[in-house]
C-alpha cells in the first residue's frame, strides 16, 4: 500500500542501469495502480453501507430479503410517503428542524457574546470563568442524563422542547465559546475603538461590530453543533416522551428490534434522517473535517 | 466611574445567559448525581436516605464489572482497530489530488451520520436471517460461518466494535496526515537516503515522530469508547441476558427501566470517576514514556 507514496518512487532513482529504467517504471505503476485499485475498493466498502441504505429505501421488502445487492425490482417511492404519513417522520422532521435550530440561535448567541466578554475584556474572576468552561468539555455526557432527568422533572420541563434546547446548548457552549474567542484575538483592537468614538456603548459595539464580524467561527460552530444537535439520541431518549415531540433519532429507534418491522420504510425512514447531514457534509466537508479534528484534540 | 460601572454590568449580563445555562444544565446535575447517589428514590414520594449502599451495591454487582469490562473490549477495540488502519490511510492519503480527497471524504463520511441510523444499519446487516453478512456467508459456501451475530454472548461484543471502528477511523486519519505532514523534509529525505522507505519508514520514522500524535489518538480511543451508548442501545440494548452491557446502558437500564434514580446516580457519578481517571490516567502514563 505504501507503493503509492512518493519515497518509493524518487527511490527508483538511485537504482543503476538505464536499460532497467522502464522496467521499473512499469512496475512501479503497476504498484501504484494496485495500490489505487485497493484505495478505491475501501472508499466503496466504506460508503457501501449508506449506498445500501438509499438504495433498500427504493425496494419492496421482498427485494429487501431476496436480493440484498440488486437495484430494486420497481422503485418504490411511495416508501418515503408511507414513513412520512404512517411513521410519524413528518412530525418528527419538524420537532428536529425547531430543537436543532432554536439550540443553534441560542447557542451562536450566548456563546458569542460570552466569547467577546472573555477574550476582550479584563475583570476579576476571569480565569475562574475560562477554567469552568474548561471543565465542561471533559465531563462524559451520559453521566449527566439521570441527575438531569430528575432536575427537569422537579421543575416541569421534561416533555418540552426546552427540555432539549437548554442542554444541547448548554453541552456546546464550551465548544462555541473557544473556537469564537480564538477568533477574534485575530480582530485589532483599533476596530472596537472606533466603534467607541462613533458613540457606541458596549453593546453597540458587541452587536454593530464584533458579532457580524465573527460569523466566520460562528460558521464553523454552526456547522458541527447542528450535526451534533440533529444527530443527538441520549438526551432525546430520557427527555421526551411524547409521540408528538420526537425528535428524528427518537422516532427511528422504534425500528430497531429489527424483527415484524416494514424493512423498506424503515430505510426510507432513514434516508429522510440522513439526507440533510449527508448534503451539509458534501458541502462543508473541510470545515466539518478540521473542526471535528479540533474540538475532539481540545475536548 | 459611569463608565466602569456601565463595564461591569455589560459582562454581568452578557457573561449571565451562557454562565447560567452552563452552570444549571452541565456542572451542577455532577453534583447533584454525587449527592443523589446516597438516596433511594422512586421518581415519586420522599425520598430515603441510603448512605453508601448504593455505591457499594453497584461495586458488588459482577454487571457492573462486566459493562466496565465491554467498556475496555470497546477501547482496545478502537486503539488496535481505529488507530492502526488510520495510520496506514494517511500514509497512503496525503495528496490534495481529487481522487485522495474522494477516499478520505469516504473514510470520514460515518462520522456525520446519527448514531442511531447507524445502529440500525449494522443491525440489519448483522440480522440471522435477513443480514447481508450472514446472505454473503451463505453464497461463499461458508455455513459454518452463519450465526446470530448480535445475539451470541461469545462474540456480539467483537461484532458491535466493528460499526463503532468504522464510524470513527476518519478523525484519526485527518490527524495523523496532519502529524505527518509535519515532519520535515531533512528527516525524511536523511532517511530516505539511509534506506529507510516503505515499512521501514513507517517503523523507524513516521510512528517515532508522530509518538505524540499518537499518543493523543490513544487518549482520545479511551475517552470516545464511553461515547458508545447510542450504538449500543440501539443494536442490542445491552442484551442479550446483558452480554454487551455498557456502564452508560447499565446505567440508563438501572435508572429508567426500574426506576432507581439514588442507584442510577450513583452509577452515574461511579462514571465520571472511572471516566476521569481512565483519561488523567493514561495521559500520565504516556508523559512518562
Amino acid at each position: 500500500m505504501e507503493t503509492t507514496t512518493p519515497t518509493r518512487a524518487t527511490t527508483g532513482e538511485f537504482k543503476p542501469g538505464a536499460g532497467f529504467g522502464t522496467l521499473f517504471k512499469l512496475l512501479r505503476r503497476v504498484r501504484s495502480w494496485a495500490g489505487n485499485a485497493f484505495l478505491a475498493a475501501y472508499a466503496v466498502a466504506t460508503l457501501y453501507p449508506l449506498i445500501w441504505l438509499f438504495i433498500s429505501s427504493f425496494k419492496s421488502n421482498q427485494d429487501f430479503f431476496g436480493k440484498p445487492f440488486a437495484l430494486p425490482s420497481t422503485w418504490q417511492f411511495e416508501n418515503y410517503a408511507k414513513a412520512w404519513k404512517v411513521a410519524g417522520i413528518g412530525t418528527a422532521l419538524g420537532n428536529s428542524v425547531i430543537v436543532t435550530f432554536l439550540s443553534l440561535a441560542l447557542t451562536l448567541l450566548a456563546g458569542t457574546l460570552a466569547a467577546y466578554i472573555l477574550s476582550r475584556l479584563s475583570f476579576r474572576l476571569k480565569g475562574l470563568v475560562m477554567a469552568l468552561f474548561v471543565l465542561g468539555m471533559l465531563i462524559p455526557i451520559h453521566s449527566t442524563l439521570v441527575p438531569l432527568f430528575i432536575m427537569m422533572k422537579k421543575i416541569g420541563i421534561l416533555d418540552t422542547y426546552a427540555a432539549l434546547i437548554l442542554p444541547y446548548t448548554a453541552f456546546e457552549l464550551p465548544v462555541a465559546i473557544f473556537v469564537v474567542a480564538a477568533y477574534l484575538t485575530s480582530v485589532p483592537k483599533e476596530v472596537e475603538e472606533a466603534a467607541m468614538i462613533d458613540g457606541n456603548g458596549y453593546w453597540g459595539i458587541f452587536f454593530r461590530v464584533i458579532f457580524p464580524l465573527s460569523v466566520p467561527a460562528m460558521a464553523t460552530v454552526a456547522i458541527l453543533a447542528f450535526l451534533r444537535f440533529w444527530n443527538d439520541f441520549a438526551f432525546a431518549l430520557v427527555f421526551i416522551n411524547k409521540q408528538a415531540l420526537k425528535t428524528l433519532p427518537l422516532s427511528l429507534a422504534v425500528f430497531s428490534d429489527g424483527f415484524g418491522t416494514d424493512y423498506s420504510l424503515t430505510m426510507a425512514a432513514m434516508s429522510i434522517a440522513v439526507i440533510p447531514t449527508v448534503v451539509i457534509y458534501l458541502v462543508f466537508q473541510e470545515q466539518i473535517m478540521k473542526g471535528m479534528v479540533a474540538g475532539a484534540v481540545k475536548g | 466611574m459611569a463608565a466602569a460601572s456601565r463595564l461591569r454590568s455589560f459582562i454581568l449580563v452578557g457573561l449571565l445567559p451562557a454562565l447560567l445555562l452552563y452552570l444549571i444544565f452541565v456542572l451542577v446535575p455532577i453534583v447533584w448525581s454525587a449527592f443523589y447517589g446516597f438516596y433511594e428514590w422512586k421518581g415519586i414520594g420522599a425520598a430515603k436516605f441510603l448512605g453508601l449502599a448504593n455505591y457499594t451495591e453497584a461495586l458488588r454487582d459482577p454487571i457492573f464489572w462486566k459493562a466496565l469490562k465491554n467498556n475496555l473490549i470497546i477501547v482496545a477495540a478502537s486503539i488496535f482497530g481505529q488507530i492502526p488502519i488510520a495510520l496506514v490511510l494517511s500514509l497512503v492519503l496525503w495528496k490534495s489530488s481529487w481522487f485522495h480527497r474522494f477516499v478520505r471524504s469516504a473514510v470520514f463520511m460515518p462520522m456525520v451520520l446519527a448514531s442511531v441510523v447507524i445502529g440500525i444499519m449494522w443491525g440489519y446487516i448483522y440480522h440471522p436471517q435477513i443480514g447481508i453478512v450472514n446472505y454473503v456467508l451463505d453464497k461463499a459456501g461458508l455455513h459454518s460461518w452463519i450465526r446470530d451475530w448480535l445475539g451470541d454472548p461469545k462474540i456480539n461484543m467483537y461484532a458491535v466494535c466493528a460499526p463503532i471502528i468504522w464510524a470513527n477511523i476518519g478523525p484519526y486519519m485527518i490527524l495523523f496526515i496532519a502529524a505527518i505532514q509535519n515532519i520535515s523534509s531533512e528527516v525524511e529525505d536523511a532517511a530516505k537516503i539511509d534506506g529507510a522507505i516503505g515499512y521501514k519508514r513507517l517503523y523507524l520514522i513516521v510512528v517515532p515522530m508522530i509518538w505524540d500524535t499518537i499518543k493523543v489518538a490513544i487518549v482520545l480511543c479511551i475517552s470516545g469508547s464511553l461515547k458508545a451508548f447510542d450504538l449500543i442501545y440501539v443494536m442490542t440494548g445491552g442484551g442479550p441476558a446483558q452480554s454487551t452491557e455498557l456502564l452508560a446502558t447499565y446505567m440508563y437500564n438501572n435508572t429508567f427501566n426500574i426506576f432507581r434514580y439514588g442507584y442510577g446516580s450513583a452509577v452515574s457519578t461511579l462514571i465520571i470517576v472511572i471516566s476521569m481517571s481512565l483519561v488523567l490516567g493514561s495521559q500520565l502514563l504516556m508523559k512518562r514514556k
